[in-house]
């Protein structure tokens, strides 16, 4: 359970010649890796890349070979020797061989570095001064993300909680005793931030749930909102609290409070380079990141006419400007090209699946169902609920040409035509009133069921008004009751009323004559 | 002799419509005095070779006439003698009766009803009709809860024609007979009155002493009618009246847990799935009746799973608890619904399908299908056609969902419910009345007096954010002791 762990990949390859993994066979991405690689820094770069190295085949070996090197680079020992070997299982041998000198001597230095530290903060503990013990825990806790952490005691179950990350997380944590001014809190919750997002993503590559520490992201970010630091201080702040807390929803699968965190980020989230030493634009998530994010959030949960006053009217445009497809795709939602905007959007499923957020599977779905396959998914329906809000009756196989069946349920039934997929799918939404239509299977059309207003207005006053008359003779009988002292009486023994529980007819004609 | 007869029929005075209430009171009160005087072989002697029920006439003369035939039929030396000779004078009396005098003699009216009840064995159902007829009579709301009603009812399930409860039945119990409030001035009987309350009191005799027991049994015998005649929200009315019962310190009765067995079992029928809890039930309660009803609980999530076979598992594993419970019949019933409301579901999805398909979807061959569901359409449970195939085979028929399902309401149907909630209203206003006179509620006054003019607010306050009028319970949230319920009782439970 090393915080730095990386997704085993057995498992993964044995997956790939499955049907089920669709997602870690994707097709080569629009952009290039190097290039890709350069907008990142820092120790999600290393699990970026083999993320990308496990769901793109195509690209793994440029991927691991750039895993390796930046990993070699950094002080995480182990991260670098889990990236060899996942290398090493993904079938490239040559490159995957851990550099063992290299180890021993960065495990030397990083332990050397650690006992310093450690006696450097004993002193200032000692010294009393706040002002320094808070920066020795802050080296101290720096020191522990960029090493990693700490290994698990395998003999103590217990010790996973202070081992790997929850070691960094923990130490920034401590800083919060020694904090004097608002500026300080910034920092240390900037730092906590980042730390549990390499939690999250570290879990999430282990397969486990990351909610805690998205949790914590959330919480800190909130705190971070609020800091109470001087106002040109806040406005550095502000964009990273909003930014980060929409990738937190995002990846619990919040998707509207998602898009309402990223559609709030403030356009100044790409010029501010690093804040108290942290760079978020380029460790997490840059600009052009944050504009995918949101727009495909907004797409899949924001009506027509928020699109148009929010998205594409308001402040998130800045970001938008950055990602022009993003942009043209949510016009053409907006202006009914639902086809188009569905192809625009398939184009980049490759990229976006690839990104360590988006790509990352959604807590609640199956095996394998990434977070842009499901915001894909609402999209699409929410495309088909559109277009079909203007007709009365639609054939299935016109709704099949405008909406091609997704690729990714292609898999899972390739026998069966275009029209037969299209008739679940609309099945499925109509159970889930997604869709309010009847299904024509002999025609093969769909079907806007008629409503009639007046009758319907009358029904539903002919039910609430035996509602009504309903409740009030209850709640008559209850009152006439009390009023009469006829309640069932307390019994002798237990919760059972006495005589009364011995059922009908008690005695027959044993009153009245 | 000639002396009793006069005195007989000194009653009512020839300017009856002329007095005014109090005193037509006095004279009848005056008149049942004399009455007493009487020796009981006034009522049995001949007068002039003639039986004084001769002489007398029930339309006029209501209070003698009564007391004569009860005395005739309680003093004659053989039951069967009477039942050729009297009963059919019972009949007539009970027709024509003048309903104002039979208030002041409530114990003998009650004597009579009985004993027709009790001869309708050997004379026949006509003579409940008759008894019916009387009590209906006598209070043309059959508002008040009296002996008479349970009575009424055990006779038409033991002679086995349910439906002659009915006119009693669809009457809505809207008070319980009770003390007269101390220190408050007593209405006359002889009052021009719409709430029958008002002379049938636990003093007027015209209801043996109620127990709570007799109440419950009224509703569950009430509620296995309706459930006979598919008369789905009147029987869940009646089981919810049941279910909803206060009790002291939260004792339950097993009458409660056979109510909510078949308050599932309707729900069922009736919806396809569990009625919602009434919201003002006591969960403590509850708790005790669930406990006992939990092989209906578990029928109840294979149905709305619309799972058959669990369904049908469950059935054959609870057999014993339906027979025991009486409820073997509607237990079957529900399992040909649940098939119902699966051809019902599909309905939601589609507007046409194949034969086949549904088959597929029931799990039945298509033929059994075909067959089913057309037995469905027939029966009007399903709004559908069923199409025929061209090579006349059974899976190809295309079975086509109507959707204009409900036909719309009519104005006057409206009318109606909302006449029936405005006279409801005035029973209502009734019950507060009472409330407010008990001396609970007095008490609960004087301390929200002292309390001071906040503490009152906030009772108001409560009125104000009530959101859902007729859904919400919060007036009567029922916390069991009903004693203690009085005490809240001056939130007006009209507030919905």
């Amino acid at each position: 359970m090393a915080s730095n762990g990386i997704e085993s990949p057995p498992k993964r390859v044995k997956h790939e010649s499955s049907s089920t993994a669709g997602n870690f066979n994707l097709a080569p991405p629009t952009f290039d890796l190097d290039i890709w690689a350069t907008h990142y820094e820092g120790a999600l770069l290393p699990l970026r890349l083999s993320h990308v190295a496990i769901h793109c085949p195509t690209l793994a070996r440029q991927a691991m070979t750039m895993a390796i090197s930046t990993a070699k680079e950094g002080k995480d020992v182990r991260l670098y020797t889990r990236i060899c070997e996942l290398a090493d299982q993904l079938g490239f041998s040559d490159i995957g061989t851990p550099d063992e000198e290299h180890i021993a001597k960065q495990e030397e230095g990083n332990r050397r570095q650690l006992s310093k530290l450690e006696s450097e903060l004993r002193g200032y503990k000692n010294n009393l001064i706040r002002e320094s013990i808070r920066m020795g825990q802050e080296d101290m806790a720096n020191h522990q993300l960029a090493t990693g952490g700490p290994l698990p005691d395998p003999a103590n179950p217990l010790s996973t909680n202070a081992a790997g990350y929850n070691a960094a997380y923990q130490a920034f944590g401590k800083m919060r005793d020694y904090c004097t001014t608002p500026t300080h809190m910034a920092s240390m919750n900037l730092r906590l931030i980042y730390t549990a997002i390499l939690q999250a993503v570290s879990m999430q590559q282990l397969g486990s749930s990351a909610g805690t520490n998205w949790n914590n992201v959330l919480s800190t970010s909130s705190r971070l909102r609020t800091s109470g630091v001087k106002e040109e201080e806040q406005i550095k702040l502000t964009p990273i609290a909003t930014a980060m807390s929409g990738i937190a929803q995002l990846s619990q699968g919040n998707y509207r409070d998602a898009a309402a965190a990223f559609l709030a980020t403030p356009k100044e989230y790409n010029t501010i380079g690093p804040v108290h030493g942290a760079d978020f634009g380029r460790a997490v998530a840059s600009a052009n990141d944050i504009a995918i994010y949101g727009g495909l959030c907004s797409l899949a949960t924001l009506s027509r006419q928020e699109l148009i006053d929010l998205v594409l009217g308001g402040n998130f445009r800045a970001f938008l400007e950055l990602e022009p497809h993003m942009r043209k795709a949510i016009s053409l939602y907006t202006t009914a090209k639902y086809q188009a905007c569905l192809d625009t959007l398939r184009r980049y499923y490759s990229d976006w699946s690839l990104d360590i957020f988006l790509g990352a599977q959604a807590m609640s779905a199956r095996h394998g169902v990434s977070h842009v396959d499901l915001l894909f998914a609402r999209i699409r329906e929410k495309s088909i609920t559109a277009y079909f809000s203007s007709f009365s009756q639609v054939s299935l196989s016109a709704l099949a040409t405008t909406f091609p069946p997704a690729l990714s349920s292609s898999s899972s039934s390739s026998s069966s035509s275009a029209a037969a997929m299209m008739e679940e799918e609309v099945l499925r939404m109509i159970e889930t009133k997604q869709l309010d239509a009847r299904l024509d299977v002999v025609k093969g059309v769909l079907v806007a069921p008629r409503k009639e207003a007046r009758s319907a207005a009358h029904e539903e006053a002919k039910r609430v008004a035996e509602e009504v008359e309903r409740t009030l003779l209850l709640r008559l009988h209850r009152v006439n009751v009390s009023l009469a002292g006829l309640g069932v009486p307390k019994g002798k023994g237990g919760n059972w009323g006495g005589e009364v529980g011995n059922g009908v007819g008690g005695g027959w004609r044993d009153y009245g004559g | 002799m000639a002396d009793a007869v006069s005195t007989l029929l000194s009653f009512p005075p020839d300017d009856t419509s002329s007095l005014s209430t109090k005193k037509y009171d006095d004279l009848a009160n005056k008149f049942l005095k004399s009455l007493e005087k009487q020796p009981n072989a006034t009522w049995t002697r001949q007068i002039e070779k003639k039986n004084i029920l001769e002489l007398l006439d029930p339309a006029t003369n209501t209070i003698p006439y009564l007391y004569a035939l009860n005395a005739q039929v309680n003093l004659a030396p053989k039951a069967s003698t009477t039942l050729d000779s009297h009963l059919p004078l019972a009949a007539t009396f009970l027709t024509t009766f003048d309903p104002i005098q039979a208030r002041y003699v409530g114990e003998e009216f009650r004597v009579l009803i009985a004993w027709v009840l009790e001869c309708v064995p050997a004379a026949g159902v006509d003579y409940l009709t008759a008894a019916t007829t009387g009590l209906l009579r006598l209070d043309p709301t059959a508002g008040t809860f009296t002996s008479m009603h349970l009575l009424i009812l055990r006779t038409c399930l033991d002679q086995a024609v349910p439906s002659h409860a009915l006119p009693i039945l669809n009457k809505d119990i809207y008070a319980f007979p009770s003390e007269p409030t101390k220190n408050v001035p007593e209405d006359y009987p002889g009052e021009d009155t719409d709430l029958s309350n008002t002379f049938i009191t636990t003093k007027s005799g015209f209801s043996h002493k109620l127990k709570p027991e007799y109440i419950l049994e009224y509703y569950l015998l009430g509620a296995r009618i309706y459930l006979g005649q598919r008369n789905y929200p009147r029987a869940r009315l009646f089981l919810e009246y049941i279910i909803l019962t206060p009790s002291s310190q939260h004792a339950a009765s097993a009458m409660q847990s056979e109510a909510y067995a078949q308050w599932i079992l309707v729900g069922l029928l009736d919806q396809g799935k569990r009625y919602p809890l009434p919201r003002t039930h006591d969960g403590a309660v509850m708790k005790s009746i669930r406990s006992v009803a939990r092989p209906y609980e578990a029928l109840a999530d294979c149905f709305e799973q619309r799972d058959w076979r669990k369904l049908q598992a469950e059935m054959e594993a609870g057999m014993q608890t339906w027979h025991n419970d009486g409820n073997l019949r509607a237990v079957r019933e529900v399992r040909e619904a649940l098939l119902r409301f699966r051809v019902q579901d599909l309905q939601k999805r589609y507007a046409a399908l194949s034969i086949e398909r549904v088959g597929l979807y029931l799990g039945f061959s298509s033929e059994q299908t075909l067959q089913m569901v057309g037995e469905m359409i027939r029966q009007k449970q399903l709004h559908a056609s069923i199409t025929p195939s061209p090579n006349d085979t059974a899976a190809n028929a295309v079975l086509r969902f109507h959707f204009d399902i409900t036909p719309a309401v009519q104005d006057d149907e409206l009318e109606q419910q909302t006449k029936r909630i405005e006279s409801l209203i005035t029973s209502v206003r009734d019950a507060d009345r009472r409330l407010q006179l008990t001396k609970e509620y007095v008490e609960f006054q004087k301390r929200q007096k002292r309390a001071g003019p906040d503490a009152a607010d906030l009772a108001d306050q409560m009125d104000l954010s009530y959101e859902a009028p007729m859904v919400a319970g919060r007036g009567m949230d029922g916390e069991g002791d009903f004693m203690e319920e009085l005490e809240d009782g001056d939130e007006d439970i009209m507030a919905g």
